[in-house]
């Protein structure tokens, strides 16, 4: 006894879901796992590479117990670098994009150390920290400290002018604008950063615990390729992504949250 | 705000005491501070052994080193391999990423047939991939090369799209209402207009090559600045680290510079573009 209300929402998102859109969406996937079967198949140079089937089966043979430790590893130290970078990250991007005293002296140096790349830091902190957790949970927070900072701070310089001058004028001091005014409206930009930070912070993991082999999934990664196990090789890229594209999720899912108003307009 | 690097003049909202010139003064005198005491730091945290500092290497050691290394013919042909691994990866990432990427913001169908395995493989880091890399090109320079063309691949595909997307609508009402036929308006309204984000993602693209090129030489290979970085590490030479660290700093923000002002002569209707490097859309 739906209303007739009712009845055409429903039929909207019976449309929106059963499409032709959605069905090439699907044939996509497929499409990727055909083309990948025809490789390993007829392309000799290939034969090696194990196919959609093989890295199925290898699904079965997976100790759940040894795969999660590793997975909980990866991800605790992930969560630990995160965390540091944004604690202190985060502070000084505001500092940088907020007092102008603060960027004249902290912007350059942050300039000039961003170019190295972040996997240069591996000997460095190989030889600085004896205990190796220290020196993934350094990397980790190196990755993701640059992205943090710079991020906040191009998030707080281009916060539209007008806003903290509507704030002005109603008789607001700096400190208050600066939480109740300039954070929210450079919030968009800056959970780009965290976003771009939780990718790098990923990576940096998997090279950190492919190079120091101590547990994680990097690890489980490099050593079924020494053994040659391929098709879990794949499957842990596979983990590997879901991983990472997880935490994203989860980012986006708390950025939605802190910007219930981006909807409103 | 406080600094915004496109109107300047917003900046004095705040500061009403600083007139122009003296913010010019104090703004120079800063940021050499800034630059200078990030040295003296490091020289003062290694001559009095604070914590493990003593290990590291001293400014005055590194520029010792850093000398002597450039003027050998080693660093030359380390820079000039790995340059060469980064820049044929990144550019058969260019090849293959900006024209799937304007099919995939202009065409709905192409969109919806490639786009979702693609998102599906983006999270997957470009490290990951070295194990297959070394099992299929056992020739080191492509390894090398995949991995940057990898790594590079995802940030040029998306801000290719998002270029597409932030085409104005009305230049392709415009086009249509002078009579143009598809391939026309590909050439010309898709593709000038998504240029701006295509030379974003490009140089971040030759960014993100330059980290994937130090990991995957670190791991495999006989030639190129990263295993020389690591090789020091080894060699207990650690003054030649920092000096690796340096050289790919300065060759990797070169060569994004590079591509960026290539990018911007494609695009005589740019006055600036001021936006820097890491932008939106990344891995």
């Amino acid at each position: 006894m739906a209303s007739s209300l009712q009845h055409t929402a429903f039929r909207d998102i019976q449309k929106r879901i059963i499409s032709w859109a959605t069905f090439r969406r699907i044939m996509s996937v497929l499409l990727f796992l055909l083309v990948w079967t025809i490789i390993v198949k007829f392309i000799g140079y290939f034969h090696q590479l194990p196919g959609p089937q093989a890295v199925f089966m290898a699904l079965f043979k997976l100790k759940p117990g040894a795969l999660f430790t590793e997975i909980l590893r990866s991800f605790l130290r992930v969560m630990a670098g995160f965390l540091l970078g944004l604690l202190i990250g985060f502070p000084i991007g505001v500092a940088i994009g907020y007092s102008r005293i603060a960027n004249y002296l902290l912007f350059p140096a942050v300039e000039l150390i961003r170019p190295i790349p972040p996997i240069a830091w591996i000997p460095l902190s190989v030889l600085f920290f004896i205990n190796i957790e220290s020196q993934i949970v350094f990397l980790t927070f190196y990755g993701a400290f640059f992205p943090i900072v710079y991020n906040t701070m191009r998030g707080i310089s281009e916060v539209d002018i007008r806003l903290p001058r509507a704030a002005m004028s109603f008789g607001m001091t700096r400190t208050k604008m600066l939480w109740r005014v300039v954070l929210p409206a450079a919030m968009p930009q800056i959970f780009t950063g965290l976003k771009v930070a939780m990718g790098i912070t990923w990576l940096m993991v998997v090279a950190a615990e492919m190079i120091a082999s101590k547990g994680g999934l990097g690890y489980w990664v490099w050593y079924h390729n020494t053994v040659m196990e391929y098709p879990m090789v794949i499957l842990g890229m596979g983990i590997i992504g879901l991983c990472g594209a997880l935490c994203s999720l989860g980012i986006d899912l708390v950025g939605n949250h802190c910007m219930k108003w981006r909807g409103l307009f | 705000m406080q600094v915004n690097f496109q109107h300047d003049k917003s900046g004095f909202v705040f500061d009403r005491k600083t007139g122009v010139a003296r913010d010019f003064h104090i703004k120079t005198i800063l940021n050499l501070l800034s630059i200078v005491s990030l040295f003296v730091i490091w020289e003062l945290l290694v001559h009095f052994r604070v914590y493990r500092f003593a290990l590291l290497p001293s400014p005055a050691e590194v520029l010792n080193w850093g000398v002597e290394w450039v003027k050998s013919p080693d660093f030359w042909m380390d820079a000039s391999l790995t340059t060469l691994r980064v820049f044929g990866g990144v550019t058969v990432a260019c090849i293959i990423a900006i024209p799937v990427g304007l099919m995939i913001g202009w065409n709905k169908v192409f969109s919806d047939l490639t786009f979702p395995m693609l998102e599906i493989l983006r999270p997957i880091p470009g490290i990951a991939y070295i194990p297959i890399a070394i099992l299929f090109f056992p020739w080191e320079e492509a390894s090398i090369a995949f991995i940057c063309f990898v790594g590079a691949f995802f940030p040029i595909l998306l801000n290719t799209i998002a270029g597409v997307g932030s085409i104005d609508r009305d230049f392709f009402r415009a086009a249509r209402c002078l009579g143009s036929k598809p391939g026309q308006v590909f050439w010309h309204v898709v593709m000038p207009g998504a240029l701006p984000s295509i030379a974003t993602g490009a140089a971040l693209g030759m960014g993100i090559g330059w980290m994937a090129s130090v990991a995957g030489e670190m791991i495999s290979g006989k030639w190129g600045l990263g295993y020389r970085i690591w090789e020091a590490y080894t060699l207990i030479r650690y003054p030649l680290i920092v000096d690796g660290m340096i050289a790919i700093g300065i060759l990797g923000l070169g060569s994004s510079m590079l591509i960026r002002c290539l990018m911007m002569r494609m695009m005589p209707w740019r006055k600036a573009i001021t936006e820097s490097l890491d932008t939106t859309i990344t891995t």
